[in-house]
């Protein structure tokens, strides 16, 4: 009798939440959340925007649609540092969705595309339409990446203009970049680390190093703590001595707390470069794609593409998920960003190791041959499943019911 | 006279190693046009197709690519896409060119205002070759305020823009009208006869148009013209919605030389309309995708997924080639020039892998079919220039390749 009216009592005590009725729901997968130190068998609930609950056994009872994702890794949704998306705008530049989303990157950080004078068009036309969370790094440059001319030109080159600009978008604009630039002196690093001291952001830093604007000095004297250099496994940088071995300046400057970006785009990621340094540890802080129109192509800069290259150079899944999600969210500042929270809002790849014969290229086309690809099966941003190659969300047409008129 | 046998004979290798650029060893050619359907090699020079045999040497060749269990066919043309003027218009390369589409013709984007600028930004630059249906509407496809101004419908300037551009014209497109009547129809197939060009029709029938789809097809449309979204649901024109038969006057249609294309899209291949007509045998003239910024999410109607899917529902591989080659190319009146591995035409390949196993196939509106083959694209050619290796066939292991430049 008194278990009996224990029992009633506990039945009416138990916490509501216990009702919730999800959206979604991802079962059986393996999450790798390397923020939260998850890698094991969980399942991820999902109410609208936002995940609910991540644990074991959440029952399939409770969701409106239950994916079966057993025998896949689920991850935050993947965060690309460098790419270039202003579509409307810079020549180079990509449609975000298709490139971003099937890759399952759900943020994506547009690196100096539009610069100060144009990044109002780039938002209105571009960045307010996509369903990929678009990001930027501002350009030091005003007309932002549009040719030599304007690139080498130091008057475009505003750090109070940029940082006005960046004040004014702090949702959008992550910090400055500066590319490209060829005259041999420091004006445009120097104007871009200005623009990001005045708005309180950091620097992404493409560079070519020259008689007198070394690479040394850069890393160590220019560069701030948390300032990014991008294209580091690049030939234009010495990173690595004749010996291939890495540079001290390499290991002081991380010491200091200069960030390292892949950004592989056409020109920098090279096997003979980066196998030896992986092999020595110097591993990237963040793996990113610098993906555009050349890019995509040969090379095959896509995330999921970048990474299986990594994958392929030794690092380990948990180290290549690390640095396509949490590593770069730190490294931008978006701490809320990168990693699996209850509460926090549903962006994941669900990601599959293909097994078999692959190779990937490299910028100047040299193969690696390996066993393992890293493929994105399925994206959900914002707590839509907008990617799904499998079709595993997806209801059979021959249970889909009428086809609205059609019968 | 030894030394000079021996430097003749170093001069004729040499010619030899340079005979041919790139050569395609071992790939299963499919190239309806030539009646070949069977292991081949292919050779490339000067952006040409030099040589199609069985055997040729591969010392003969600069570069050298196993295709060895895969499939090589002409690089395919999609006859319905969208990059440009169209809100979800998308770049070619990254999509058309990665999916073997060689040759994309672009259903409206531009009008005969607009043309010179999709010129400059897209057909240009693009690696992709680009063509264009102009749309009727002189401000092209940039919504339906405009598509449905029939005063900016001008067949005569329509047509001579297409008269100065013929090398990128291929014809008009008339899509979208939501007004009453013929004449937006009507006003296409004027320009396309003042012109001399096809006319694509993508017609909204429904019950207020005072339009009929029969009337279109056996009245209104020339032999040629084009019907695109030919398994929609919305217009309910292929299949009785009550008997589940082919409707009478599509055959009809077809024997009057009328022309169906597939247009993929976001709304026009629905399994229960395609697998009906597929049964019924009624099967797209051309395969095209309607590629945007939707349809190329979870439906992915890349032309090798739409060959795909309508493998799934019965076609062979070959038949599904033809459609999206040789047809297209008719279509535009563009074959044999495209379409074709014919010797001494433009080096554009499709290399294709046909997988095995089990794979979701999703429609228009994101219903899935499971199937058990799957046509991928591996590499493309175009103009004779490997411009997307995705497994690096045509390039060294990094070991053993020094200290290399960009290889070409």
């Amino acid at each position: 009798m008194t278990r009996l009216v224990a029992l009633i009592i506990l039945a009416g005590l138990a916490p509501v939440s216990a009702q919730d009725i999800y959206d979604l729901l991802l079962r059986g997968g393996h999450v790798l959340d390397p923020k939260n130190k998850r890698n094991e068998q969980l399942d991820i609930a999902i109410v609208g925007e936002r995940v609910k609950k991540i644990g074991r056994g959440i029952a399939a009872a409770h969701a409106r649609r239950v994916v079966d994702v057993s025998g896949l890794y689920v991850t935050p949704g993947l965060i690309d540092i460098h790419t270039h998306f202003d579509a409307q705008g810079a020549p180079l530049s990509l449609n975000p969705d298709h490139n971003a989303l099937r890759n399952g990157v759900t943020t994506a950080v547009d690196a100096g595309s539009s610069g100060w004078k144009n990044f109002e068009q780039f938002k209105t036309r571009v960045i307010d339409h996509s369903k990929t969370r678009i990001l930027a790094f501002l350009n030091i440059v005003g007309a932002g990446m549009f040719g030599s001319e304007v690139e080498d030109d130091i008057d475009e080159m505003d750090p109070e203009a940029a940082a006005r600009v960046v004040r004014k978008y702090p949702e959008a604009i992550v910090g400055i970049k500066t590319a490209h630039f060829q005259p041999a002196t420091w004006e445009a690093v120097d104007r871009a680390v200005k623009a990001a001291g005045l708005s309180k952001t950091i620097v992404m830093v493409d560079f070519h190093p020259k008689p007198g604007r070394g690479y040394r000095e850069l890393v160590l004297q220019h560069m701030r703590p948390g300032d990014i250099h991008t294209h580091f496994y690049g030939r234009l940088t010495p990173q690595l001595d004749e010996q291939k071995k890495v540079q001290d300046y390499m290991w002081e400057a991380r010491k200091r707390g200069v960030l390292f970006d892949v950004g592989h785009g056409s020109g920098s990621l090279w096997f003979r470069i980066a196998v030896p340094a992986i092999k020595q540890g110097f591993l990237p802080d963040t793996i990113s794609t610098d993906i555009h129109k050349d890019s995509i192509m040969l090379p095959r800069a896509t995330m999921t593409n970048v990474m299986s290259k990594f994958l392929a150079m030794g690092l380990t899944l948990e180290q290549v998920i690390e640095r396509s999600t949490a590593g770069p969210a730190r490294a931008i500042r978006r701490p809320e960003l990168g990693s699996l929270e209850e509460g926090g809002v549903a962006d994941l790849a669900v990601l599959e190791i293909r097994k078999g014969e692959f190779a990937f290229l490299d910028s100047g086309h040299g193969k690696l041959t390996t066993d393992r690809e890293l493929r994105c099966v399925l994206t959900v941003r914002n707590g839509e499943v907008v990617w799904d190659s499998e079709g595993l969300s997806l209801t059979d047409w021959k249970h889909a019911g009428p086809y609205s008129n059609f019968k | 006279m030894r030394l000079f046998a021996l430097l003749a004979f170093i001069l004729i290798e040499g010619a030899a190693q340079t005979k041919y650029d790139l050569l395609l060893k071992r790939g299963h050619v499919i190239d309806p046009a030539n009646g070949i359907d069977t292991v081949r090699d292919v050779a490339i020079a000067g952006g040409k197709i030099a040589r199609v045999a069985a055997e040729i040497p591969a010392g003969e060749a600069r570069k050298v690519i196993d295709a060895d269990g895969l499939y090589v066919t002409p690089g395919l043309i999609d006859l319905h896409a969208h990059v440009y003027g169209y809100s979800g218009s998308l770049f070619p390369d990254d999509t058309a060119l990665i999916a073997g589409t060689t040759t994309v013709v672009d259903a409206g984007g531009a009008g005969w205002r607009s043309f010179d600028d999709m010129y400059e930004r897209i057909i240009k630059p693009s690696r992709t070759r680009v063509l264009s249906l102009i749309n009727i509407v002189g401000h092209g496809m940039i919504g339906q305020k405009y598509e449905d101004d029939v005063g900016d419908m001008e067949p005569e300037k329509t047509a001579a823009k297409i008269r100065e551009h013929r090398q990128h014209i291929v014809g008009i497109k008339v899509a979208h009208f939501g007004g009453q009547g013929w004449v937006a129809i009507d006003r296409a197939i004027s320009a396309g006869k003042l012109s001399n060009v096809p006319v694509m029709i993508d017609d909204k029938i429904f019950t207020n148009t005072g339009r009929t789809t029969r009337e279109k097809l056996l009245d209104k449309m020339r032999p040629g013209d084009m019907h695109t979204h030919m398994y929609n649901d919305r217009q309910l024109e292929v299949i009785n919605r009550f008997s589940g038969n082919l409707e009478p006057y599509m055959m009809e249609a077809r024997k009057r030389g009328v022309l169906f294309d597939l247009g993929h899209g976001g709304g026009s291949f629905l399994w229960p309309v395609a697998k009906k007509a597929m049964e019924q045998g009624f099967p797209p003239d051309t395969i095209s995708t309607d590629l945007h910024s939707s349809s190329i999410m979870i439906p992915e109607s890349d032309m090798p997924n739409c060959i795909s899917k309508l493998m799934n529902l019965g076609m062979t591989l070959q038949d599904g080639i033809l459609r999206s080659t040789v047809n297209p190319a008719k279509a535009i009146r563009r074959f044999p020039e495209l379409g074709t591995l014919g010797e001494g035409q433009v080096a554009d390949i499709a290399v294709l892998r046909l997988r095995t196993g089990v794979f979701a196939f999703k429609d228009a509106w994101q219903k899935k079919l499971l199937g058990t083959k799957k046509l991928e694209n591996v590499m493309t050619i175009r103009a004779g220039k490997l411009v997307y290796d995705v497994e690096g066939r045509g390039f060294p292991e990094w070991t053993t390749a020094g200290d290399y430049e960009v290889i070409p």
